[in-house]
């Protein structure tokens, strides 16, 4: 066989074997795409996937407003005092809803920043889709879900 | 996923026509691509969530060394291999198909690492036979196999069951030795055992390669169960010491080094370093873009069908070739380790992990050796050398790492109980 033919078959060999190579390569980068693209896009379409509130704005929230849920949507309540979310009658917010718990969560001042805490309930206290282990700083823009209730953190 | 193995049965046609016989070649090649697709098909069905890029990689590699393999001996090596990828296909298909749930194989750890030992020793005994130097294959019937490869995934299981079941524990630093934080030595107790009985067999059926593989794998696993530094550096220690021994009693390790400083001193070359410097000449005749594939001479290396498989293809697809072998095994390994951190489970995660290090290292292991950056040890290049042992046992290992990538996708995903960093937000 001349070796023409042969070098030529040797080039068309590595060019395929490189077009396998920038195809798995592209399927691992089309993969992590979707991945961001899936956090960023549902925050026009669903306010309740709401995306981490953007770096920097580490300003305390003062008011808590009811984004989602039943009967007290459009509502918001001043964060001055402590604000306490149950099912019990004695809470500031009292929700009825039956994935709450009697003393649910608390949002309480401490120093110039806002608290949320879960008080040990039954189904858990979300701060913007991830469940509280630990008391955490609310800024404004983090959405808490209390149940079926969504509260999103105002100025 | 077709072009791929078009790409791949390319490969075996290229090299082919470079020889007479293609007629013979043809049904082989049929047979590799038949099985791939089918296994492909299979996979589609069985596993439709499982990480898509896992077999196709392999299969690429497994098909370039089944190219190489063949060019060196179209009459003996090349058909006896294609036979063991179709052996490998079905052993993949049959894990597949008997592992339904790969947390169940967790409960058998024990018995896995007590059967990891014993494959280990048998070749130890007298049923053991002696090649190359190496005591590490068995002898049933015609067929020559290595326990050692099926002894590789049996430990990791057992040490990923046994690490997932125990690692706050040995996280936890209980005591305190030259001011540093260490965990209570009784922790270090079984697993050190296990090290020392996998070494010593090693070192006994002179095996310095895979003497390493073990020791790497448990550290790699043992880090990543604990996150603790103080392992990896107490394994360092441990394997210094190890190798400062090995180099002073055995004179093969001793050679071994020697022909690594110095390969083409004049008093070796011919014998001891003769192998590697072929090597060596082999790459660099290569060039850029490599003689073609059946046009260079990588015959004349010793072992090239086995551990000298990339230098083979080096020789005849140049660095462009070997450049994207290696990409291939980069990105298998990245997919390996990306299937291990969404694993589920702790057990699933250390053994998703496990088995990509037996799979990484022993290519950095066996690279490093054949291109002169570290000491070689005769190892297998995975998917690629000439060893029907060594296949089969990648095809399981890949078809535990779909498995488990399958499990993690098709799961529901459990409520949102992700821990929050409070630190984050300051």
């Amino acid at each position: 066989m001349p070796d023409l033919v042969l070098d030529l078959l040797k080039y068309v060999f590595l060019i395929l074997l490189y077009i396998f190579v920038a195809r798995a390569v592209r399927a691992v980068f089309l993969e992590m795409r979707p991945a961001t693209a899936q956090n960023r896009a549902p925050v026009s379409r669903s306010p309740a996937r709401t995306a981490p509130p953007p770096r920097g704005s580490r300003k305390a929230p003062r008011k808590a407003a009811v984004v989602e849920g039943e009967g007290l949507r459009g509502k918001s309540f001043s964060l001055n005092d402590e604000l306490t979310i149950g099912r019990a009658e004695k809470n500031t917010l009292v929700l009825n809803d039956s994935y709450v718990s009697q003393f649910h969560a608390r949002i309480s001042p401490r120093g110039e920043a806002f608290v949320v805490e879960d008080m040990g309930s039954t189904n858990g206290t979300y701060l913007n889709k991830r469940r509280l282990t630990a008391p955490a700083e609310l800024q404004r823009g983090d959405r808490v879900k209390i149940g079926k209730t969504v509260l999103e953190m105002r100025k | 996923m077709a072009l791929i193995v078009g790409t791949g049965a390319l490969g075996l046609v290229a090299v082919a026509r470079n020889f007479d016989s293609l007629g013979l070649a043809a049904p082989l090649v049929a047979a590799v691509a038949g099985c791939y697709i089918a296994v492909n098909i299979f996979l589609r069905r069985v596993a439709p969530h499982a990480d898509p890029l896992v077999l196709p990689l392999a299969a690429i590699l497994n098909v370039m060394g089944l190219a190489a393999v063949y060019r060196l001996d179209p009459d003996q090596y090349g058909p006896t291999q294609v036979i063991w990828t179709v052996v490998g296909v079905t052993c993949f298909v049959t894990v597949l198909m008997v592992v339904r749930d790969y947390t169940l194989l967790s409960r058998f750890k024990y018995l896995l690492g007590f059967a990891g030992v014993g494959l280990l020793m048998i070749p130890a005994t007298p049923l053991g036979t002696e090649i190359n130097g190496a005591q590490l294959w068995i002898k049933v019937g015609a067929f020559s196999f290595q326990p050692g490869e099926i002894a590789k995934l049996c430990l990791v299981i057992f040490l990923a069951a046994y690490l997932a079941e125990r690692k706050e524990l040995l996280a936890i630093a209980s005591s305190r030795l030259a001011g540093f934080h260490v965990p209570d030595l009784k922790h270090f107790g079984p697993l050190l055992v296990m090290w020392g009985i996998s070494l010593a067999v090693m070192f006994y059926e002179k095996d310095l390669g895979s003497s390493l593989l073990f020791f790497s794998i448990f550290l790699v696993m043992l880090y990543i169960a604990t996150a603790r530094l103080v392992y990896v550096a107490f394994g360092l220690l441990l394997f210094f010491a190890g190798a400062f021994v090995g180099y002073s009693v055995f004179s093969h390790v001793r050679v071994r080094v020697i022909t690594w400083l110095d390969v083409f001193d004049p008093r070796y070359i011919q014998d001891e370093g003769y192998q590697l410097a072929q090597s060596l000449f082999a790459l660099a005749t290569g060039g850029l873009f490599g003689t073609g594939l059946g046009q260079g001479r990588p015959d004349i290396i010793p072992a090239a069908e086995t551990d000298f498989i990339f230098s083979v293809l080096g020789e005849e697809l140049g660095l462009m070739g070997t450049a994207a072998i290696l990409i291939c095994f980069m990105l298998l390994v990245a997919r390996g380790l990306r299937i291990a951190m969404n694993a589920r489970t702790d057990f699933g995660q250390l053994l998703a992990a496990g088995l990509t290090a037996i799979f990484g290292i022993q290519a950095i292991i066996i690279l490093a050796g054949v291109t002169r950056l570290l000491p070689l040890t005769g190892i297998t290049l995975p998917f690629m050398s000439y060893g029907g042992s060594s296949l089969v046992s990648n095809f399981i290992l890949i078809a535990l790492l779909v498995r488990i990538s399958h499990q993690t996708a098709d799961a529901p995903a459990p409520a949102e109980t992700s821990e929050i960093l409070i630190g984050g937000r300051g």
